[in-house]
């Protein structure tokens, strides 16, 4: 660990304290990571397994790279590339005012690190402001993968408990066990909204109840017409037919009608229904500009 | 993870030239003929089967145990670690990483206990030494060795396809996939890349059940000298079973497997009663019959 020289502590990670550090040979700034073993409990936690063993195969432009793991004496550092901050502190940087072509660059570089994770059958589960972060080329990557997991096998006992509860998907609310790639989709629809508003979040729900509130709210409430066995989920409940009476344009007032066409698409209850990020990236909203990162 | 098999760990870093791997194994040979080193090493491989069947995992598990294990001798003598140790740590390490639910350590460190006296009497004399404070502090070791390359491509998955594509799921599958367990007691895991031995082992699972895929193999652009090196290694495998006893033969063999070094114990152990209790093991293992430790 000699190699590193530790600069500043950034935060509390889901499994150790993450640290601003300088490797002092090539004066490289990289985020250092380190793993608590706790003894006699699990080893090294899953959690950081998961994202150790993910991360050394997922190497692109839009999701954070992992340069280096370094063992010493039982401690495992976990070497990040550096990147300034997350979304979420933008957001409060930002004054309440995003350019609307840096939402479409956020929004794009966003879509194609999930689409990338899809096609090497990864599922992230745990998208939100805090989990993205920003360098200060305006490059966004997709970073926390504690709780992403290879799919591909059987997609059964998937934990009920992920996706921070603002950016949880209604099947997911319900209870649901088996889902895919749409679980990521449903929360990169919620990020793209709370973009397109600088930073205010679209359903800041307090509890499960209240989160399926405002969703059914905003986007009527699902029958078994709209979301096929939507009923024989664990935990179905059934909620007031809510009269929709809030219009796009009113949600996301600086959007243009191609982003919210777009926001539309993913953000479908039925889970089948929501556009995936490979097809959200050919979506027309991403057409009339250079997409690329600004 | 079913992404790009060739950008990925398992290809870029973890698929060995034979030359590399003989020259890794220098030191183990002294000891050991390669016969009895590929005898060692499928003793293990059973052990490393016989735990996961009994934790009721899934044979993908089962398959990254075992190839785990092969990665950590690939790079290291077996006296770096005691093989005992190693195999139901590389199981541990697996099911965390296949996600296949919380194994309870208790139930590892039980399940390996049982099955050593139970099954594997003939290997293995006296209590199994190891508490799951040992099998924590290997993890550890086996995670750097394998420079955290953790994610496996396995060959099923391009099996099913396969025989998927020849429509001959019911005939050739079945075999073809014992045949690809069976690999996993040879070096060939570490050398080739899993479509070529799931191709090898269909190519051996079609002469088997005398059914011709040739015109399919034939539109193929694959390294097909590779694939006969494969197949080759595989009916070695299957003469060298037709007259191996285990049950007879792995005693003496284990006697002259390189072992740790009793002065370099592999773990500090919580309490001084463990402590004894396994220097005590360590003695008795070292008194055993010997030929040349």
């Amino acid at each position: 660990m000699q190699k590193y020289e530790k600069l500043e502590k950034i935060g509390e990670g889901t499994y150790g304290t993450v640290f601003k550090a300088k490797n002092r040979e090539t004066l490289e700034i990289v985020a250092l990571k380190r793993v608590r073993l706790d003894d006699d409990d699990e080893g090294v936690p899953s959690s950081a397994l998961r994202e150790i063993c993910l991360l050394k195969e997922l190497k692109h432009k839009n999701v954070v790279r992992l340069h280096d793991v370094v063992h010493s004496e039982r401690k495992l550092t976990l070497v990040f590339e550096y990147c300034d901050q997350d979304l979420k502190k933008y957001f409060d940087a930002c004054n309440g005012e995003i350019d609307a072509d840096v939402v479409k660059s956020l929004m794009c570089q966003l879509l194609r690190g999930i689409a990338f994770c899809h096609s090497n059958n990864v599922l992230h589960r745990d998208l939100k402001p805090q989990n993205l972060l920003i360098n200060k080329n305006g490059e966004l990557k997709l970073a926390d993968f504690g709780l992403a997991r290879a799919f591909g096998f059987p997609v059964r006992f998937y934990s009920a408990e992920v996706v921070t509860l603002w950016y949880r998907p209604p099947d997911v609310l319900f209870g649901a066990k088996m889902y895919s790639t749409s679980i990521d989709m449903w929360s990169a629809g919620c990020i793209f909204a709370e973009l397109a508003n600088a930073g205010r979040p679209l359903f800041p729900g307090n509890d499960d109840d209240d989160q399926l509130k405002r969703i059914f709210k905003l986007l009527g409430t699902p029958t078994e017409d709209s979301w096929p066995s939507l009923t024989q989920l664990p935990n179905y409940r059934p909620f007031p037919m809510y009269h929709v009476n809030t219009t796009w344009q009113q949600v996301v007032p600086k959007l243009n009608s191609k982003g919210r066409d777009l926001l539309q698409k993913l953000l479908v209850c039925y889970p089948p229904d929501r556009l995936s990020a490979e097809d959200s990236l050919q979506h027309p909203y991403f057409g009339d500009s250079s997409p690329g990162p600004k | 993870m079913a992404g790009n098999f060739w950008a990925s760990s398992h290809y870029q870093q973890w698929v060995i030239d034979r030359q590399d791997l003989c020259r890794e194994r220098q030191h183990d040979m002294k000891h050991l003929t390669e016969e009895e080193y590929q005898k060692v090493m499928i003793l293990f491989a059973n052990v490393i089967q016989a735990l996961g069947e009994h934790l009721k995992f899934r044979q993908q598990v089962i398959a990254t145990a075992t190839v785990y294990f092969k990665r950590f001798y690939a790079r290291n003598s077996l006296k770096c670690i005691d093989p005992w140790l190693m195999a139901p740590t590389c199981v541990f390490l697996a099911s965390k990483v296949e996600e296949y639910g919380v194994l309870s350590n208790n139930r590892l460190i039980t399940t390996c206990q049982n099955i050593v006296k139970n099954k594997f009497g003939h290997a293995f004399s006296g209590e199994y030494p190891y508490r799951i404070q040992h099998v924590m502090e290997c993890e550890f070791y086996l995670l750097e060795m394998m420079d955290c390359c953790l994610i496996m491509y396995h060959p099923y998955r391009p099996l099913t396809k396969f025989c998927a594509d020849i429509g001959s799921e019911m005939e050739l599958l079945p075999v073809a996939w014992r045949m690809i367990n069976d690999s996993l007691r040879t070096d060939i895991p570490l050398l080739y890349p899993p479509y070529l031995i799931a191709l090898a082992c269909l190519h051996l699972a079609s002469i088997v059940k005398q059914k011709d895929i040739k015109t399919w193999c034939a539109e193929l652009s694959v390294d097909n000298d590779k694939v006969m090196e494969i197949t080759k290694t595989m009916v070695s495998l299957y003469e060298m079973w037709k007259i191996y006893d285990e049950k007879k033969e792995i005693q003496p063999i284990l006697t002259k497997m390189p072992k740790p070094s009793p002065s370099r114990p592999p773990s500090e152990t919580p309490t001084m009663q463990d402590a004894n209790s396994q220097q005590q093991q360590q003695q008795q293992n070292q008194q055993l019959p010997s030929g040349g430790v």
